[in-house]
């Protein structure tokens, strides 16, 4: 496994916690510590992210700013290894 | 409104391609119980929904299934890559070969191109959260099936977190009929219709 691929699993990992809690928090709006632990996660998610986009180009195009090539440049998530792994 | 991130839900990287594969599983991007379904149903739902919390469980989900209708079309793409003619004829995909290529096409196992007679919108909340609760079976129940015709670790492992994810969505749309039910008349659920009937 690459070190991108490393990083992209780990984004993964913290935001497959966001999407679950952000679900269940749905049905149970006023579950506080639940909620606290959300916020932890979206913050351990933003440093990976700022970290993964400074090595690897922009997640989003609002993030993309000035890196227009970083934006639309292989691999995109369906692509292989072979077809543009940095 | 909607933000698109480049990345996969659940990391897909297959190194052995499997066009017999790809047929079946493409069900789950096009199929009556596929990704795309599920993604129109719930956002299609969300506009006669009367409660909060429900708004926001069609909302969220509904765009989850988008983010699994990607990893469903990086599978298919991924295990017909590079293949010869000879290996499109012995694996049975030939038939699709010859109408899409190697395209990504939303249609069934059996050959049926998306139709949205699969999916329901009724327009009472009752009615929708019960075809929800069913969808998410009728999910599960196709990725089992598509485990059994599956040995590949690659595949499998996606595939698997696709099938958990409908048991969770189940639970979700559980406790979404629960405070449906209890914002409805106690003595008789079917009093009324919340999205359309005036109290």
């Amino acid at each position: 496994m690459t070190d991108r691929e490393m990083m992209l699993r780990q984004i993964a990992t913290v935001d497959f916690a966001i999407v679950e809690l952000n679900l269940y928090l749905d049905t149970h709006p006023s579950d506080q510590e639940v909620n606290s632990k959300l916020n932890d996660y979206k913050k351990q998610s933003e440093e990976l992210r700022n970290r993964y986009q400074e090595m690897y180009g922009p997640l989003t195009s609002e993030t993309a700013e000035d890196n227009r090539w970083g934006w639309i440049a292989d691999p995109w998530p369906w692509n292989l290894p072979e077809e543009g792994e940095n | 409104m909607w933000a698109y991130e480049k990345k996969l839900q659940y990391p897909v990287k297959i190194k052995n391609p499997n066009p017999a594969l790809a047929k079946m599983i493409i069900s789950q991007y096009g199929g009556p119980d596929g990704e795309l379904g599920a993604s129109l149903r719930y956002l299609s739902q969300r506009f006669s929904m009367p409660y909060p919390e429900l708004k926001a469980i069609l909302t969220d989900i509904g765009t989850e299934e988008l983010a699994h209708l990607e990893m469903i079309g990086a599978i298919v793409y991924q295990l017909t890559k590079n293949l010869s003619p000879e290996e499109i004829q012995k694996n049975g995909f030939a038939d699709y070969f010859v109408d899409h290529t190697t395209g990504v096409y939303p249609t069934s196992a059996s050959g049926s191109p998306f139709n949205a007679a699969s999916i329901a919108v009724k327009g009472d909340p009752i009615t929708d959260l019960h075809e929800d609760l069913a969808a998410e079976q009728k999910a599960r129940t196709t990725y089992d099936n598509i485990l059994r015709f599956c040995d590949d670790p690659d595949v499998r492992d996606p595939i698997k977190f696709l099938r958990e994810r409908e048991i969770v969505h189940y639970q979700r749309f559980g406790e979404g009929l629960r405070l449906c039910t209890d914002k409805l008349d106690s003595k008789n659920f079917y009093a009324f219709n919340p999205s359309f009937d005036k109290k």
